[in-house]
């Protein structure tokens, strides 16, 4: 019993569950016994009733007579009854490889690292045989705007290629396949050693000297890969009980290097310089001992965005705290003289400390460290790690570099990335003409905003033999239900690629949403 | 005629008729039940549910009649967390979604149907909406295409017909205006959970408690008359075999999620009615609108219960469809802007996200190592706690929480690892254990 006010609800209860009583229904409903049916449902709960409002409760006995009706009521009831899934099978491959997340893999149980590493294979070969791996794809040939793979099933492509990192298409340019030969001949392939010992050649002083002169800033060093260069500048700047504050989203090799230095990490959101501010502020309130480095990218490579650095470098100037940005793929592909976001921001020479890599523009591996500072250079040749400890550039990627950034800085540089920016343009005006989401600004990564991940990977299957090679990232690189496809713009492509792609990619899109019979959008909230 | 005709008068169509009142509008709204009346659901409401009420003045009324708490314990595999959601997200929520922050709440409660909704249509009434109830529609007048009226009946009334500018399905999962219509199911995630629930007298545990072992879970949570509302659930494949007796199962599942649990609702909880269940809420979405109608709450997405989410879900959609609404109403903009503005909130990425999430969650699968392991990393880290509570509860989204940076530094701050947790040992085994059908 139950009081309520003036209302006294009596509830009965050894009534019986309403499952057994739709049971109890169901087979009177095959005997045609429509008086147990009608009996029966007088029994079902109040809450049944007014959940399951298309079932007549009331006028069960009216369905003597309507064949029609009756098979109508016993599907409905049934569908109540029996667990979805037995009406709806699945392919469990498919269902397996589309529901699960790379980040379901990261702590695997078990003391044999050899053995607990299998969980995570099952997943990628699940992947793979539903043909939703993106990764690892080959080359057959030197790609331009168009290139020739196969994927790791060893299937073949060819499409209007948006998978290199060559924004100002430099790997066709002779030039620059002049310079490569040119050091071959010189020096050989080989650089002989770590860069401390007797790695590098003159044409690393003058390639120092020439990126000195593009970023504004006159003291360079030099590492092997991007990456090395992220990771080897914070790790060999911070100490324990330093502080990183690093936009949530900037680059792999600058949060692994900040987790590497210390646990002081604050993630803050991103491009909000407001909050780093906050963030500094409360810092310093009880810590002005220690140091603290903020880190960010230029344009962002996923979002393709890219903060105030004047604001960002002026708040950490006001805390005692040093700013590091990443310019990775903005230094050479836009920006007055290619000077990239630095240079937009008219801030060429007054920040603290720039990083790059030399493998979206420059046509190599590759990266570098930069600020006015020659003793932090000194510091972080020592301390960095990955440039003590790794051998050098070798000689014909430092040539290569070199000329990548003579080019950049001459008349043709900018007429090339006049040449990428109208197909970037190309790109997005299709795109978004074609109701779909670029996200972040005109630059030569173009994020396709997809969203859902089940959408995404089906529609990179889909687009695998349409003619188009669009790189799709999601978890980890991006966070999880953001998933998109990465265009990256390169100067050789023409215009009317650029829409041809945007046009086979929407269809892609389009064909996996009816397939999977989607209707989720991608605003972000 | 009327400005909107509400079909269902619960959590989506008493809020979206009272919002579109208070607006000034001329609302009907009808319900084949009367009210106080109980409809399938465990009726828990998480902070930001609570906070609609409270920002549309309801809030006090229930609260004078129900048990509230702020904290939760969650408690996966014997690893206990406990935390509330934080203020702060509630706030980011009401304003990235409703553009407007008034009125947060951090409290929870689980609040009968028969309380709540009788509140819903009370306060609806009073706005100056047309409340009828134990009036059933039975076809949707349609001309040229476009939904225009409806026609329907009191019991024992005569069919009777009113006609609006909108008609709003607000009538549940299984909705009639669906059905009307010939509506197609989109997103469908067949695999969901069973879920049988009583309410019990006898004992008082304080803040709700939610518990998961290997595929079935229980929660318990104190409700109105001085009652816990007690809840079992599973993977729906075991449903039948639970099915075989369910009071024993029932008993059953507690004893072997929360063997403390299950003591205490043996020894001291009286059952005060029967045992409801079901296992129908495998996950679908409807088009939202159309020509002269509109959907709303369950009849618009339909989901499994695991996260007790599909009430605050239609206080959400009768916020947006009521502004969205009112907006065209007033001749501010046109039809299609107010729906294409309802349809991007509710078809959005953040959207998408969490439906993945509900429904793999719904699935039951035996926890993985990596998930355990990040209960385990996230003990003693407590705004992290509340960000996980946050994210699950739909307040905060998936994408913030589920990042690569956020999990990789979850990890290094821990202050726990898995040897403090008996479930780590001989986890292989256990795992497989958990695969059994515990009722079979
Ligand atoms: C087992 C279970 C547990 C749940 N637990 C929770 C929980 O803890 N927390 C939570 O937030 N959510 C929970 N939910 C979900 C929640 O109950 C629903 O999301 C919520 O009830 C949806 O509200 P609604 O107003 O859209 O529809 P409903 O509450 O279903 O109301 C629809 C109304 O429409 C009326 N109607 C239908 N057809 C007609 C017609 N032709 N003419 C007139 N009227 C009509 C019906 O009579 C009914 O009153 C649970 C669901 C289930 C299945
Ligand atoms: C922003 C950013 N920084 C650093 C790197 C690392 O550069 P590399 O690929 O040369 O190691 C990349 C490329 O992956 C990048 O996108």
């Amino acid at each position: 019993m139950i009081h309520q006010g003036d209302d006294t609800v009596t509830i009965e209860l050894d009534q019986r569950e309403d499952g057994e009583l739709i049971g109890i229904i169901l087979e009177a409903a095959h005997r045609r016994d429509f008086e147990t049916m009608t009996r029966t449902a007088t029994e079902v709960s109040e809450m049944t009733r007014n959940w399951a409002t298309h079932i007549p409760w009331d006028d069960l006995a009216s369905l003597e007579g309507d064949d029609d009706e009756l098979a109508q009521v016993v599907a409905d009831l049934t569908e109540m009854w029996e667990p979805a899934h037995l009406r709806n099978p699945v392919d469990p491959d498919e269902e397996y490889a589309l529901d699960k997340n790379a980040y379901d893999f990261y702590r695997p149980a078990g003391c044999n690292l050899l053995t607990r590493t299998e969980d995570f294979y099952g997943w990628v070969q699940a992947r793979r045989r539903t043909e939703t791996w993106q990764y690892s794809r080959v080359l057959e040939a030197a790609p331009d705007s168009v290139a020739q793979i196969t994927n790791d099933l060893g299937r073949r492509a060819r499409g209007i290629n948006f998978n290199s990192q060559d924004y100002l298409s430099f790997n066709t340019h002779p030039a620059i396949r002049e310079a490569a030969a040119r050091a071959m001949r010189d020096y050989g392939p080989h650089s002989a050693g770590s860069p401390m010992v007797l790695g590098n050649t003159r044409i690393s002083d003058d390639l120092e000297a020439a990126l000195g002169d593009l970023v504004g800033l006159d003291h360079v060093t030099l590492f092997p890969t991007g990456w090395a260069a992220g990771f080897g500048a914070v790790v060999g700047l911070v100490r324990q009980s330093d502080h990183i504050l690093i936009d949530r989203l900037a680059h792999s090799c600058l949060q692994q290097g900040a987790r590497a230095a210390t646990r002081n990490v604050v993630r803050y959101e991103h491009l909000n310089v407001e909050a780093v501010r906050r963030h500094l502020t409360e810092i310093r309130a009880t810590d002005t001992r220690n140091g603290i480095l903020v880190v960010t990218d230029g344009l962002f490579s996923v979002d393709a965005d890219w903060p105030d650095l004047v604001t960002l470098q002026r708040v950490c100037r006001e805390h005692d705290a040093t700013l590091l940005v990443d310019v990775a793929h903005d230094l050479g592909s836009m920006g007055p003289g290619g000077t990239g976001v630095l240079g937009m921001q008219d801030l060429l020479g007054s920040v603290d400390i720039v990083m790059g890599a030399f493998s979206k523009t420059f046509c190599s591996n590759g990266g570098f460290v930069a600020s006015n500072s020659p003793a932090l250079k000194q510091y972080i040749k020592m301390f960095g790690g990955s440039h003590f400890f790794s051998n050098a550039l070798s000689p014909v990627q430092t040539a290569v570099v070199r000329e990548a950034t003579r080019i950049i800085r001459s008349a043709e540089g900018d007429v090339l990335r006049a040449r990428l920016f109208t197909a970037i343009h190309a790109l997005r005006d299709e795109l978004t003409g074609r109701g779909l989401t670029c996200m972040g600004e005109p630059s030569p990564i173009v994020p396709l905003l997809i969203g859902n991940e089940k959408l995404a990977r089906t529609a990179n299957r889909l687009l695998f033999d349409r003619g188009v090679l669009a790189f799709m990232v999601e978890f980890p690189v991006t966070p999880t239900g953001s998933s998109r496809f990465r265009l990256q713009v390169q100067a050789g492509h023409r215009p009317e690629e650029a829409r041809e792609a945007a046009r086979i990619i929407e269809g892609a899109i389009a064909d996996s949403r009816a397939y999977l019979s989607s209707a989720f959008g991608s605003a972000p909230r | 005629m009327y400005d909107a005709i509400v079909i269902g008068a619960r959590c989506s169509g008493a809020s979206t008729a009272l919002l579109l009142a208070r607006r000034g509008h001329r609302v009907l709204v009808v319900d084949r039940s009367s009210f106080p009346s109980d409809v399938i659901s465990t009726h828990f409401l998480w902070p930001h549910g609570m906070s609609y009420l409270n920002r549309w003045g309801l809030l006090d009324e229930v609260l004078a009649v129900t048990p509230a708490h702020t904290t939760v314990e969650v408690v996966n595999d014997g690893i206990s967390l406990t935390g509330s959601v934080p203020t702060e997200l509630l706030h980011e929520y009401f304003r990235d979604l409703h553009g407007d922050d008034s009125g947060v709440v951090q409290s929870y409660a689980s609040v009968r149907r028969r309380v709540l909704d009788e509140i819903l249509v009370g306060a609806a009434a009073k706005a100056g909406a047309e409340v009828r109830t134990n009036f059933t529609v039975r076809e949707l007048i349609v001309e040229n295409g476009q939904v225009v009226g409806i026609r329907g009946r009191a019991v024992g009334g005569e069919l009777v017909e009113e006609r609006a500018r909108i008609v709003v399905g607000a009538d549940g999962r299984n909705s009639f205006v669906a059905r009307a219509l010939a509506l197609p199911k989109y997103d469908e995630r067949p695999r969901c959970t069973f879920a049988y629930w009583s309410y019990w007298s006898g004992f008082d545990l304080g803040p709700a408690q939610l518990h998961r072992r290997g595929r079935l879970a229980c929660a318990v949570v104190p409700t109105n008359f001085n009652q816990n509302m007690v809840l079992v659930w599973g993977p729906s494949e075991w449903s039948r075999e639970f099915r075989g007796d369910v009071p024993g199962n029932y008993q059953k599942a507690l004893d072997f999620v929360s063997p403390e649990l299950g003591e205490v609702v043996r020894t001291k909880g009286t059952r005060e009615e029967r045992i409801y269940g079901t296992l129908d809420q495998s996950a679908f979405l409807r088009p939202l609108h159309g020509p002269g109608w509109v959907l709303v709450g369950d009849a618009e997405s339909a989901k499994d219960q695991c996260t007790a989410i599909g009430m605050t879900h239609a206080f959400r959609d009768a916020e947006l469809v009521s502004v969205a609404l009112d907006r065209w109403l007033r001749g501010d903009a046109s039809i299609d802007e107010a729906m294409t503005a309802y349809g991007d909130r509710r078809r959005s990425q953040n959207a998408a996200a969490y439906h993945d999430y509900v429904c793999t969650l719904a699935e039951m699968r035996p926890y993985r190592h990596d998930e355990l392991q990040l209960f385990v990393a996230l003990r003693g880290n407590q705004q992290e706690i509340d960000r996980f509570i946050a994210t699950h509860a739909d307040v905060a989204p998936v994408s913030e929480f589920f990042q690569a940076s956020n999990l990789f530094l979850l990890n290094d701050a821990a202050k726990e690892s898995s040897a403090d947790h008996p479930v780590f040992e001989n986890f292989a085994e256990t795992s497989r254990s958990y695969q059994q059908n515990l009722f079979a």
